[in-house]
């Protein structure tokens, strides 16, 4: 090992969302000095306004950093980070397999979550060495010695030297640094080996294409340099390579050990997968690094142009958003109710929200988005299988064998007091305890296995609002199952509005049904005329509301020639119209779309 | 006065509107600009301020304009000296040429009329009178605030005939909690004997900052449902026209040749001059409105230093003004024009802003026909009887 190696530090931040991750980040970079306080925005790495807002990061950031530690000597620390959020596994996981290190950081206040352990296990699997934080310690209802046992009690780490520090506060952070100093293990491999580098993550640059981030695990990579993607089996020229300082700075090559990024004009993320492993053309790898997955789509809806969008502008916008996310396809579908539009597939919810966000506000585009759904297997009579997800697209059932849906392995962390209420929710969307475990004495982890569609339905809003936002989620697909489906239609005024179909369990047609139909009442404004609002499955309707009809909409009288007043009034309900969605001859508002799947604690 | 006097027939015509904001007690339903309890100096105070604005407003538009309606009404103008109005009526004729035969109305609550008072109306020219009757009915009048019962109305309305009114409004009422078709028809044919030639009939519109309203927050009104409501409405227009009214606005019915001019000019963008307190005006394209706080009003009233060399709407008396836009206009010209049961004479629409009324709005108008609420008959396009319900849905696509 070659000294320039023996300094370097790879690491990651891991933590679960809200404990800290970020605003550790922030207090790294400004003590390696390499960015002035002046020139930070608040939390660094997550730098779309989104993440800001939501305080979790999507998109990966990579940082290349100076440290001179204690020792006299000066360090070059690669701070990987990465995603916070269960959709975003697979990316974690390949960031992860880029470091040698993680700095597991732990709420003092909250201990240990569902997502902390997800992550944790990640961060084994890859074998890196994890160095416990424990963070907010300034806060007055942090409990630090508590929190240490629950570590070395559920991961079974040491952590009776972890740095207890308060990253808001600036306290502890040069332990941090030190701790990874002295901690983590640098890389190893051979600089002069056959080239190995690990993609994992990329974003499309207007002007140099697709960005690679990379780990090289063996050999040298530079400019000019043809390479081939080993999964994808595709060929490019580098035509840059760089490190992250925080911007991008060339540099002339990169050896084993070393964190960075290049470009060979590639002209979509989709091109340059995460996961995938870079060797050269002519002097090849004999194999690639483990770990490549092609991610799957496992939630599916439609998007549609609102009344008055083009949809050009929504296919441009979701092109746009395609180039840099491998994970996020889309191709075109038309509905009867809502004419052209797209069905979209994404890795989770969080993941599907933060794509209709970003077309709503980077894009500034009106749009409806239909009930997510999840990928049915449909066996056929013949013996033929058919994935299905879209719920229009559900074959006659008289041609149906049987309907399979994915089953998924749920781990839900909770404070105890809450175990009853939470059970019940699980069992009202069909779970199936595996196992209950004492975390603590006061946190319960719970282990089902449950339908994806009932997860995405509403499981986690309810989690979070049964448990005051103590509850937290985590889970893995693990299989199909063959299960009593039916196909749920909506009907408003005797008329089938396809938008509104979902794939139910045949126990929950009705409820859900009902649901539907009490909500839609709730939002649809009085027409002129009455409308019944139908839900059936097959033929038979099984839930039924009425709008009662509109009779009166007239203002008796103009005050004293005061037309202005008639004119606001007449300006708000023609802003109201704007937001409706004409299906036949009944107006619904856009948000009923959202509306029908929102959890209702009432309900 | 005026050394330039232009001949009355190159001037517009322009309609004038007073505002007394005064009241004996605030009816439960009103959430009109008036105020109850007032102290005489204030009021004496006000007319003052009421005199200063029609002269500022004659030195402005006396030449270009003369006045054939003026409108006082309130509050309950019956309600102040009947000197006040006089006043009012002659500074209107000292600043402005108003024609001969010129509508001035004056609106009035029962109980507050007299013999001398009306007796000096006439004399001051007043010819049309507004009564506000509300309803025949003992029980729905207290329950409204009301500060009169069906015999007090009926013996002013009698007085009003015996000193020579010949043109008589009344306003009804009907959508009162309480009040059952039964009762409301009743109130009508009452009305209906004593053959007044106009009769406004108001839905009851349940508006913030009433007692009504304050009863429905606590939860002891009940509003009428819609249902009720409307049929009351059908009932009534129905009544009146076999009666040998001729129902011209959504709220309004008169005897052939009654129809109210000055409110006409509401409904048909005319220009109107409005003065006094809050008081809104439309002229020359421009809406606006006066200030509506009363100490304010009678300060700048009694304020010497008002800036005579501003031209147009913006006296110190004017708290909003807005030039219209051109959309604005159509906008404003549609959601008036429509309460008319005439409607729109699509060619008058044409000869003002030189566009076919089709070719801006031809997909709402078809949707609208399609649905049965509005019509094109005669080269007019109005409201069917079912879509005069429903107009605020329609005129919503206008603006």
């Amino acid at each position: 090992m070659n000294s320039f190696q023996q300094n370097i530090r790879n690491f990651s931040i891991i933590a679960h969302i809200d404990h800290g991750k970020s605003t550790l980040a922030d207090r790294i970079i400004e003590n390696t000095g390499l960015v002035s306080n002046r020139e930070m925005k608040e939390q660094f790495l997550d730098n779309m306004d989104l993440e800001r807002e939501r305080g979790i990061t999507i998109k990966l950031q990579t940082t290349r950093l100076l440290y001179k530690a204690i020792d006299g000597q000066e360090y070059i620390f690669n701070l990987i980070d990465t995603p916070g959020h269960v959709d975003f596994t697979y990316e974690v996981s390949r960031s992860l397999a880029a470091c040698e290190g993680a700095l597991l950081i732990v709420d003092a206040t909250q201990g240990v979550e569902a997502q902390t352990l997800a992550n944790v296990y990640l961060a084994l699997d890859e074998n890196l060495e994890i160095l416990p934080v424990i963070n907010k310690i300034d806060l007055a209802s942090a409990r630090p010695e508590e929190t240490i046992l629950e570590i070395e009690d559920i991961i079974g780490i040491d952590a009776h030297d972890a740095p207890l520090i308060s990253a808001k506060e600036g306290v502890g952070i040069v332990d941090v640094l030190e701790a990874v100093v002295k901690k983590v293990p640098s890389p190893k491999g051979d600089p002069k080996g056959k080239l190995k580098a690990l993609i994992f993550d990329s974003y499309y640059d207007n002007y140099r294409g697709v960005v690679i981030y990379t780990r090289v695990f063996d050999g040298t990579i530079k400019r000019g340099d043809i390479i081939r993607l080993m999964n994808t089996k595709k060929k490019y020229e580098i035509t840059e390579v760089g490190v992250y300082s925080p911007g991008p700075m060339p540099v002339s090559e990169l050896s084993a050990g070393e964190v960075g990024y290049v470009c060979a004009s590639i002209k979509q993320v989709a091109d340059a997968r995460v996961g995938d492993t870079i060797t050269l053309e002519n002097d090849p790898a004999t194999e690639a690094l483990p770990g490549y997955k092609k991610v799957q789509p496992m939630v599916y809806c439609g998007i549609y142009p609102s009344e008055g969008e083009k949809y050009e502008n929504v296919k441009d916008a979701l092109e746009k958003l395609q180039v840099n996310d491998a994970a996020f396809l889309f191709e075109p579908e038309t509905s009867t109710a809502l004419g052209f539009g797209f069905r979209c597939g994404f890795l989770g919810l969080l993941h599907m929200e933060i794509i209709v966000e970003r077309l709503e506000r980077e894009f500034d585009l009106g749009i409806i988005t239909t009930s997510p759904s999840v990928i049915y297997k449909v066996i056929m009579n013949d013996g033929t299988t058919e994935m299905i997800q879209n719920p229009s697209n559900l074959p006659p059932l008289i041609t149906i064998d049987h309907i399979e849906e994915p089953i998924v392995k749920a781990d839900i962390m909770i404070p105890k007091e809450y175990v009853g209420s939470i059970m019940e929710i699980c069992q009202e969307r069909r779970g199936n305890m595996l196992h209950m475990e004492y975390i603590t004495e006061n946190r319960v982890s719970l282990h089902y296995e449950m339908p994806l569609n009932e997860v995405i339905y509403d499981f986690f809003d309810a989690l979070k609002s049964k448990t005051r936002g103590y509850g937290s989620l985590d889970y893995e697909f693990i299989r199909y199952e063959k299960s009593n489906l039916v196909k749920l239609d909506i009907l408003l005024n005797r008329e089938l509005v396809d938008a509104f179909s979902m794939i139910v369990h045949e126990s929950k047609a009705y409820y859900r049904g009902r649901f539907v139909c009490e909500k839609l009442k709730e939002i649809i404004p009085p027409h002129q005329f009455e409308i019944p609002i139908q839900a059936s499955v097959g033929q038979k309707v099984i839930a039924r509301e009425t709008v009662k009809a509109y009779r009166k909409d007239v203002l008796a009288k103009c005050y004293g020639g005061d037309i202005s007043r008639k004119r606001k009034l007449l300006e708000k309900q023609k802003e109201g119209k704007k937001r409706m969605r004409q299906f036949g001859t009944v107006e619904v508002p856009q948000e009923a779309f959202t509306a029908v799947l929102k959890y209702d604690e009432n309900k | 006065m005026k050394i330039n006097k232009t001949a009355e027939s190159e001037k517009k015509s322009l309609g004038v509107y007073i505002h007394i904001p005064f009241c004996i007690k605030k009816c439960n339903y009103c959430d009109f600009l008036s105020f109850e309890k007032i102290p005489e100096e204030v009021q004496n105070s006000y007319f003052l301020a009421l005199l200063r604005e029609i002269n500022i407003y004659s030195e402005y538009y006396g030449n270009n304009y003369y006045v054939d309606t003026v409108f006082i009404g309130g509050g309950t103008p019956s309600l102040v000296k009947e000197s006040h109005v006089n006043d009012l009526i002659s500074a209107v004729r000292n600043g402005f040429d108003v024609s001969e035969n010129a509508e001035i109305s004056v609106e009035s609550n029962p109980n507050t009329l007299t013999e001398i008072g009306l007796k000096t109306y006439l004399k001051s020219g007043v010819n049309r009178l507004s009564i506000g009757a509300q309803s025949c009915d003992d029980k729905l009048l207290l329950y409204m605030g009301r500060i009169h019962s069906t015999g007090d109305f009926l013996s002013n309305y009698t007085l009003a005939r015996d000193c020579g009114f010949q043109n008589i409004n009344t306003d009804l009422m009907f959508g009162i909690p309480g009040q059952t078709t039964g009762i409301w028809i009743d109130t009508l044919e009452k009305i209906i004997q004593l053959k007044p030639e106009h009769i406004s009939f108001y839905s009851l519109q349940l508006e913030e900052g009433t007692r009504f309203f304050s009863m429905y927050e606590e939860g002891s009104f009940k509003e009428t449902d819609d249902e009720t409501d409307r049929n009351m409405y059908h009932t009534a227009v129905e009544i009146l026209k076999s009666s040998g009214y001729v129902h011209y606005e959504i709220s309004n019915a008169s005897k052939d040749g009654y129809q109210c001019k000055h409110n006409l000019k509401y409904w048909s963008m005319k220009d109107y001059l409005g003065i006094g307190l809050g008081a809104h005006s439309f002229i020359d394209g421009t809406r606006s409105s006066n200030v509506s706080n009363l100490e304010q009003y009678i300060r700048i009233g009694i304020n010497n230093s008002i800036d005579k060399t501003s031209k147009g709407l913006s006296s110190t008396f004017t708290c909003w003004q807005h030039k219209n836009t051109k959309d604005e206009n159509i906008s404003d010209y549609l959601i008036t024009v429509m309460r008319k049961t005439q409607g729109i004479e699509l060619e008058d629409f044409r000869n003002r802003f030189g566009i076919e009324l089709k070719q801006l709005y031809g997909s709402v108008i078809q949707k609208y026909r399609n649905l049965g609420l509005i019509e094109i008959v005669e080269n007019r396009l109005r409201f069917t009887e079912e879509g005069i319900d429903l107009s605020n849905m329609v005129l919503a696509e206008f603006v």
